[in-house]
């Protein structure tokens, strides 16, 4: 098997939930990346689920993929100096500040030793600012970022969004600044550190958000869009209840071509109406348009609607729960499941994020590294 | 002092905003992104003078080209060998069809590094489906999960997966450039947006493999692990009616954030109850401590209650709207977030950057240059790319090659 794009790239793992995401995407790209942990655990193999025949935590599995593990005591003199070696011959060191191991570890040095280091340095807010010193686990680092306003309906509080996708937006982030910083450093051998602070990267991915606060004026729109649930900000695309489950429906991008369909299935109603189709009356064609396929959704199958929707080239999505995703006939074409191991024992996950096609994507299963022999385990020491 | 990326040419064929967005990051990275449009596409959210296109489009050069045109598919296809990355986000073909597909242009062109974008990805009974993300968050369990028990109708109220797209490709883009560095040869990247989505419900999945258990939307509680209080809680209301709300965030982690939010409310009986001490006895009676939390939250104003909470050890954080973010975040207008684009004559007045939020030590990203209009930069690209002259690109833009 070929190797992976990041085949002669080593990572010093030492993020949080933060961050962890940028190390799994590099570690699956073939990079060599170890996460130290204490001897009592890294705590994230606390979070959940749990794999119920042995206790492991999937959570741990899916997000520590294709690492090299690596027990450290931090009171440890020689485990400590083990752990500085790895940091000396890293390419990339990722960093979430307050992790493990961090106020032990001479990474001034190490970056002075090492000019090409690139230092990925993770945090909520970064290295200043009044809110530096928040506390800001996910939903907090949501709220704060400008996503949870923006999710749920009246209805409801303000809603995060499920798990931790804020995280993953800072994780990503990390793996993109990790690579550009590399591939200066490839260039010209200099190195650097790189803030990564996740508020700014959360603000960054709100699509309609800023632009709302700062055009909504000169858009006739409000500065502020009102929660709204599953419907997009143009309006045009919208959740909608349907026979046992529930469809996103939208007559985007051929207005025409919707209305005809209704048409066809004797629903348009009045739709028709000259005063629908003055270029004027957009948004009223578009609320009007959207009452009517609510009704017309209504009473029909979304599996049915959405296949037939798509044959139409209409870009409806069925609302579909895990379950669902499980048995999808694209992924099972594109073979996209992968087995991880855990505890042994090969269990379904997710595939890759990407398909390259000359240097594969992996999820190597975890690795513990022996300490005494960790630098020649990995191989590090001989190729440096 | 040059940024990461100075020197690396991107051929950009993609619209909207998940393709955009991904380039929009190797454009604010130094490199020469070189956005591909036509007056046939320009129109919507594709216009040059759409806010839409405005937010997506800064830092990237514009070329028109008439791909209808055998003359247009000609230069684009010699575009194609001087470019070190291709990129698109079309359905399934449509390059192909331009005589620019991934076969063609590995054969001259080894080291083109070509990222395709679909909605399904290429191959499977789905590649062929038409995809906003809109349609993505549906079929990939984000709009299910994102919600409250009982209800499907939710959802992410923002594109999430079509940033997240970009910001794969942008991830994958850079380590195509490690991959090539070492073999001297580029490769094809198939990302599927379908795909990427999915794959954010990691622990859910292994989860549903494992266990056999299926994922349910928790509205702000944790899905797997206990904590309590952890949820959003009104405050007083900083105006009229929905956007006039006021909300505060509060997540306690640990039995000591509790014990903090226990000092921060003054200690209220219903909070001292010792049953409540550690989280099991707190996600007992979750509903009862959401509503003790939400009246006192309702006396209060967010702002204030943050910054108690925060000097206290209790992580909370104020429900930030886009104005909150614009106008009044101290934390963005200490990073210099947003920055103002030298724009003039713009319908929109006075614009802005939301700028890369990578705050590189040596290679600083600090330029924001405008989106251009189409065509704007023709001369130039054409001429830095392809050596023409300016009478060539003249005579292009006299025949219906260029625009």
């Amino acid at each position: 098997m070929q190797p992976g794009p990041l085949a002669d790239v080593r990572v010093l793992d030492l993020t949080d939930e933060r961050g962890i995401y940028a190390a799994k995407l590099l570690a699956d790209l073939g990079a060599s990346v170890v996460r130290p942990e204490p001897p009592g655990g890294d705590p994230l193999r606390q979070r959940g689920p749990f794999h119920e025949k042995t206790g492991v935590s999937l959570w741990y599995t899916w997000f520590a993929s294709s690492r090299s593990i690596f027990t450290c005591d931090p009171v440890d003199k020689d485990s400590l100096s083990q752990l500085q070696q790895l940091l000396e011959r890293a390419d990339i060191l990722l960093t979430c500040d307050g992790g493990f191991a961090l106020d032990a570890l001479d990474i001034s040095g190490a970056r002075e030793r090492h000019p090409a280091l690139v230092h990925i340095a993770v945090s909520s807010f970064g290295d200043q600012g009044p809110w530096r010193d928040f506390l800001a686990p996910d939903l907090i680092a949501g709220a704060l970022g400008g996503a949870v306003a923006a999710t749920g309906v009246p209805e409801t509080t303000p809603l995060k969004t499920f798990g931790e996708l804020n995280f993953m937006v800072s994780g990503v982030y990390a793996g993109i600044a990790a690579l550009s910083a590399l591939y200066h450093a490839r260039a010209t051998g200099e190195g650097q550190r790189v803030s990564v602070p996740v508020h700014e990267c959360i603000a960054s991915c709100l699509e309609q958000v800023l632009m709302l606060s700062w055009y909504g004026g000169k858009m006739n729109r409000g500065r502020i869009l009102p929660r709204q649930g599953g419907t997009h900000w143009s309006m045009a695309f919208t959740v909608m209840p349907a026979k046992g489950g529930a469809i996103m429906t939208t007559p985007m991008p051929d207005f025409d071509a919707q209305l005809a369909w209704l048409a066809e299935e004797d629903a348009q109603q009045d739709l028709f109406d000259e005063k629908y189709h003055d270029p004027a009356n957009l948004p009223l064609y578009i609320g009007r348009l959207m009452q009517v396929m609510r009704q017309w959704v209504a009473g029909q199958n979304p599996e049915e609607l959405f296949l037939r929707a798509q044959e139409r080239h209409a870009p409806y999505g069925w609302v579909l729960p895990i379950e669902r995703l499980a048995d999808n006939p694209q992924l099972a074409a594109r073979n996209w499941f992968v087995p991880f191991d855990v505890s042994g024992e090969p269990v379904n996950g997710p595939g890759a994020p990407y398909r390259f096609s000359a240097t594969p994507w992996k999820n190597a299963a975890m690795a513990q590294v022996n300490g005494d022999d960790v630098l020649a385990d990995l191989g590090w020491e001989a190729s440096r | 002092m040059s940024r990461p990326l100075e020197g690396l040419r991107v051929l950009d064929f993609t619209h909207v905003l998940a393709g955009p967005y991904a380039t929009r990051i190797l454009g604010d990275m130094g490199a020469d992104v070189v956005k591909v449009n036509s007056r046939e596409r320009a129109i919507a959210g594709n216009g040059p003078e759409s806010p839409y296109y405005i937010m997506w489009n800064r830092n990237k050069r514009a070329l028109a080209l008439n791909m209808r045109s055998d003359s247009g598919k000609a230069l684009c296809r010699r575009l194609c060998d001087n470019a070190d990355v291709v990129i698109e986000n079309f359905a399934v073909g449509v390059l192909d069809r331009w005589g620019i597909g991934y076969t063609t242009v590995s054969e001259t062109n080894p080291g083109a590094i070509y990222v395709q974008m679909s909605g399904m990805g290429h191959g499977g009974p789905w590649s062929s489906f038409v995809t906003y993300a809109p349609t993505i968050h549906a079929i990939s369990g984000l709009t299910l999960l994102t919600s409250v028990p009982g209800r499907e109708d939710i959802g992410i109220g923002y594109s999430y997966n079509d940033h997240q797209a970009g910001l794969h490709a942008a991830f994958a883009i850079l380590a195509a450039l490690e991959a090539r560095r070492r073999t001297g040869r580029g490769q094809q990247i198939d990302l599927s947006q379908f795909e990427t989505g999915v794959n954010f419900h990691g622990p859910a999945l292994l989860d549903w493999f494992a266990n056999g258990r299926a994922a349910r939307p928790v509205g702000n509680r944790l899905p797997w692990d206990s904590a309590a209080p952890h949820g959003v809680y009104p405050c007083i209301p900083k105006g009229e009616g929905i956007t006039g709300e006021r909300w505060i965030a509060i997540a306690c982690l640990t039995d000591e954030h509790w014990r903090a939010l226990r000092e921060v409310m003054g200690r209220p009986a219903w909070a001292m109850d010792p049953a409540l001490n550690a989280v099991e006895g707190r996600m007992k009676t979750i509903e009862r401590i959401d509503t003790e939390v939400a009246a006192w939250t309702r006396q209060h104003d967010a702002l204030t209650l943050m910054h108690r909470c925060q000097a206290a050890g209790v992580p909370a954080g104020l429900v930030q709207d886009g104005t909150d973010l614009t106008d009044h975040d101290p934390q963005i207008r200490a990073a210099r977030f947003i920055q103002p684009i030298d724009e003039p004559g713009s319908p929109l007045g006075q614009t802005f950057a939301d700028r890369l939020p990578l705050h590189f030590e040596k290679t600083p990203c600090d330029e924001y240059h405008r989106a251009r209009l189409l065509g704007e930069d023709n001369a130039a690209v054409l001429k830095d790319w392809l050596g023409l002259s300016a009478d060539d690109v003249r005579a292009g833009e006299a025949d219906g090659t260029l625009g």
